[in-house]
């Protein structure tokens, strides 16, 4: 019962978002510049541009930790991320052929296919990955065969986007500007529906939180306690990849956050799933919040992409703890 | 006359497309623990799981009569306590969590803990000699300490059965003695024990005996019934003999005769 | 008495109609997207996100309306000091919104197209990929602008596409001229803007039409076909003679290799009001007159 770690880290947690959050509401095209509303466009800028895109990339952080919580513990590997069911390489293929759509009718640039036809085709491409994972795996009975498939999926679609790219060359860059993971576009109605998404997932892996837990000991004794395996594995399924999509349609594809944040709580608390899943969440969010205002002060007015950021600083991290367990 | 606690009959099952267990009847009765022995390959784990309804099977397997496939999963986790063999993993959880874990078929979807649940937790541990270590996660454990936080974890189920492949894997003698005392208690206080063990000696002190060879029913009979004994001798092809020392049986390996 | 009250009435009304028309500039627009804009009045504070735009607002005499440009656009000298707000793919929609712009002109495929618009600024999105384009651009851009100078403009790039064209002299006309455009090799077709541009001056283009404006070609392709001129950006090839099979090449032989400068590549790319200028690079090219470098 190590109930006050935990609740230390909530309380670290809950201070850290908050002191980042404004921290991101400073930190815009010139570097450090807290706007004093002197000027009518600084409160645009404010509410409409930073706010927005400093609460997409907690809440998008913390989709993603979640999603990389719930795969760990249902393939029970310490090294599982979000993209392991091919989610990854399904919305850079939904996104390639998105944007040769475009090229070949610039009708679709307009209205609601304009707004949402980026990030919906992130997100069908996404789940599309994801389900034609499970079936491929013939359901959702053998995890070992389930990861298989998985990899086969994300293989064979990396290709696919590969020969798209090859087809037609002029979407390569913005291919590669979407891969790399950006906030930049993130405005209200994103924020609003990643808000929804991290709730409705977010409780259904806290329900299931229990069951995460059971599935650790093994699936026979997960079983022999009454968890219906069949069932509870396909809800977590679902969970992972409604997440993974939601985050990586609107910011691309960052690296690290669901593998590493799990791992960050475990490093100073040690709850079961029901403390593990809503802390993750909060450490996610508290990482690529941070990364992304990094990302956007360092070398303003130009943004470093939030993906390759990201990577840098979880490997960075991985490689330290690497080096503290050793000794 | 009690029910049976587990019936099987007409029961096969085949794993990787080969039929492990042919057909088989058997009787495990209430109130008494039975151990399966046999030698390697017999199907003893097979049997085992096919018995706690963890396998999919063909033929009928009844808990106390009532057929176990027709209990919904709650109900049959609340009837039979299983400890599996090497099934490790719950690195992350501290011992206290783990054990919580046995708690889930009583306990509601969303509930936490009850003051029932804390009290079976305890009881459990402190049998197994785990409570000191509570705190500690699993990782942290070595191998013995580590298997008697997973029988706590069986024993905190409370059900009236008591299914374990292997239970003592690790665990050290004095350690042995004290599983020994727990599942006599069990047995005394109307519980049903049936263990896989490949530790003779302590297969001979059950109750009763099943003998398994590949995936039949060789013999079953009482532990002190020498009939038992010359079974098991010939199971294991005259390797082993059973000798008499005090009150207990111990079964010895036989010597290869000397060539010269 | 009420006759002179309505016939005051009636002069009043017209008035108000003559200088309301004079007043209302209210322009309707339909950009490449297919959606329509209306502009009330001509911009003033103008953002432009694509070079070939940039270059043609300038051209219409309109550059000191401008506020932002893209990073790559670099002429005419003036719009160097302007700030620049990204690209394509990572235009900074805090900096434009900053600078209050009543136009904001960007290429169809600008990821950040819905999220300036939903912002509220005014968008036109054009993006012009041919001669063809390059003369509706122009049209589209003057009416948006309030300025005048669009027939002028494309009368003066006609006549000097025209005056190119017959700078190669019968003998030179027809050759065969190899574009690459990027080393993978990427290749510029007949139905680029720069194959377009070649048929112009008089070349023959070694890449047909069908493969696609950009094709990426097997290295092979162009032994076989063996064009007489090979031209080239400095900016993304390397050595030509370690290409394997390649220092058989006619062009290479001959060192009829020309490797255009980052600013002169800038013009060949860019379908704006200096094609006419690109043309001529390229006959100056074909008659020889461009350095060859390395090869």
């Amino acid at each position: 019962m190590s109930a006050r770690g935990t609740v230390t880290a909530a309380l670290a947690l809950t201070v850290a978002s908050l002191l980042l959050v404004m921290l991101g509401l400073c930190v815009g095209s010139a570097g450090w510049e807290p706007l004093t509303f002197a000027h009518e466009s600084a409160s645009a800028i404010v509410w409409e541009i930073r706010l927005p895109r400093t609460l997409g990339a907690w809440l998008a952080g913390a989709l993603l930790a979640l999603a990389g919580a719930v795969a760990q513990g249902l393939f029970r590997n310490p090294l599982a991320d979000p993209y392991l069911l091919g989610s990854a390489t399904g919305a850079s293929l939904g996104v390639a052929v998105f944007l040769v759509g475009l090229g070949l009718w610039p009708g679709l640039a307009v209205g609601w296919a304009l707004r949402w036809g980026m990030t919906g085709a992130a997100f069908v491409g996404a789940m599309g990955a994801v389900l034609i994972t499970v079936a491929l795996a013939r359901g959702v009975q053998h995890t070992l065969r389930l990861l298989l498939a998985g990899v086969i999926v994300g293989m064979v679609l990396g290709a696919l986007a590969a020969l798209v790219m090859f087809h037609v060359p002029e979407v390569m860059r913005a291919l590669q500007s979407f891969m790399l993971g950006t906030t930049a576009f993130i405005g209200w109605e994103a924020v609003h529906l990643m808000a929804l998404g991290l709730a409705l997932t977010g409780l259904v892996a806290w329900g299931l939180g229990r069951n995460l837990d059971a599935l650790s000991l093994g699936e026979s004794t997960a079983a022999s306690l009454g968890v219906a395996l069949g069932p509870v594995r396909m809800a977590l399924v679902v969970t992972l990849a409604l997440a993974t999509g939601i985050a990586v349609a609107q910011v691309g594809l960052i690296a690290f956050i669901g593998l590493v944040a799990p791992h960050l709580v475990r490093s100073f608390a040690r709850p079961t799933h029901r403390g593990l899943l809503p802390l993750s969440a909060a450490t996610g969010g508290v990482l690529l919040l941070s990364a992304d205002v990094i990302a956007r002060w360092a070398l303003a007015p130009q943004e470093l992409p939030v993906g390759a950021l990201t990577a840098v600083l979880g490997g960075g991290y991985l490689l330290w703890l690497m080096h503290r367990r050793s000794w | 006359m009690k029910a049976p606690a587990i019936q099987a009959q007409a029961l096969r099952v085949a794993r990787g497309g080969r039929e492990v267990i042919p057909g088989l009847d058997l009787t495990v009765p209430a109130g008494c623990w039975t151990s399966i022995v046999g030698p390697n390959g017999a199907g003893k784990t097979t049997l085992l799981q096919a018995l706690a309804c963890l396998l999919p099977s063909q033929g009928r397997v009844l808990w106390q009569g009532r057929e176990a496939s027709r209990l919904s999963a709650r109900e049959r986790a609340r009837q039979v306590a299983w400890l599996g063999q090497g099934e490790g993993g719950g690195e992350d959880l501290c011992a206290h969590d783990l054990v919580m874990l046995a708690r889930l078929p009583h306990q509601a979807w969303l509930a936490s803990p009850s003051a029932t649940d804390l009290v079976a937790v305890q009881d459990a541990m402190r049998l197994t000699g785990s409570w000191e270590w509570r705190e500690r996660s699993l990782g942290q454990l070595s191998g013995g300490e580590r298997q008697r936080v997973l029988l706590a974890r069986a024993l905190a189920v409370q059900a009236p059965v008591l299914m374990m492949d292997e239970p003592l894997a690790h665990v050290d003698p004095p350690h042995q003695a004290d599983w020994l005392a727990l599942v006599r208690t069990h047995v005394r206080t109307g519980g049903t024990a049936l263990t896989v063990l490949h530790e003779l000696n302590l297969a001979l002190q059950a109750d009763t005996m099943l003998i398994l060879q590949q995936g039949r029913v060789m013999h079953q009979g009482a532990c002190a019934d020498p009939a038992t004994h010359r079974a098991l001798e010939r199971v294991f092809e005259q390797r082993i003999a059973v000798h008499a020392v005090g009150a207990h049986w111990v079964a010895l390996p036989v010597p290869a005769a000397d060539p010269g | 008495m009420a006759e002179r009250v309505w016939r005051g009435w009636a002069m009043r009304l017209v008035l108000l109609a003559l200088t309301g028309a004079g007043a209302s500039h209210a322009v309707t627009l339909t950009d490449d997207r297919g959606a329509r804009l209306t502009l009330t009045a001509p911009p003033q504070r103008i953002v432009s996100l694509l070079p070939s735009l940039t270059e043609t607002v300038c051209a219409l005499g309109a550059c000191e309306r401008l506020v932002a440009v893209d990073t790559h656009s670099n002429w005419p000298q003036a719009v160097r000091a302007l700030p620049a707000v990204g690209g394509m793919d990572d235009a900074q929609v805090e900096s434009i919104l900053a600078l209050r712009p009543d136009l904001v002109l960007a290429a169809t495929s600008t990821r950040a197209l819905a999220r300036l618009e939903s912002l509220g600024l005014k968008v036109l999105a054009l993006e012009p990929r041919t001669l063809e384009d390059f003369r509706r651009v122009v049209g589209q851009l003057d009416r948006a602008l309030g300025t005048s100078g669009g027939p002028a403009l494309l009368q003066g790039v006609d006549a000097e596409l025209a005056a190119a064209a017959t700078a190669l002299t019968s003998a030179q006309r027809g050759t065969r001229v190899y574009f690459e455009v990027s080393s993978a090799p990427y290749a510029a077709s007949e139905t680029s803007f720069i194959g377009q541009l070649l048929a112009r001056v008089g070349a023959a283009n070694v890449v047909p039409g069908a493969l696609g404006p950009f094709p990426k070609l097997n290295p092979e392709f162009i032994v076989r076909a063996d064009p007489q001129v090979v031209m080239i950006s400095d900016r993304t090839s390397g050595d030509l003679s370690a290409r394997p099979g390649w220092s058989g090449l006619r062009a290479l032989r001959e060192g009829r290799v020309c490797r255009f400068t980052p600013a002169q590549s800038d013009v060949l790319v860019r379908p704006g009001p200096r094609m006419a200028e690109g043309a001529r690079l390229m006959v100056a090219c074909i008659q020889g007159r461009i350095p060859a470098g390395r090869s």
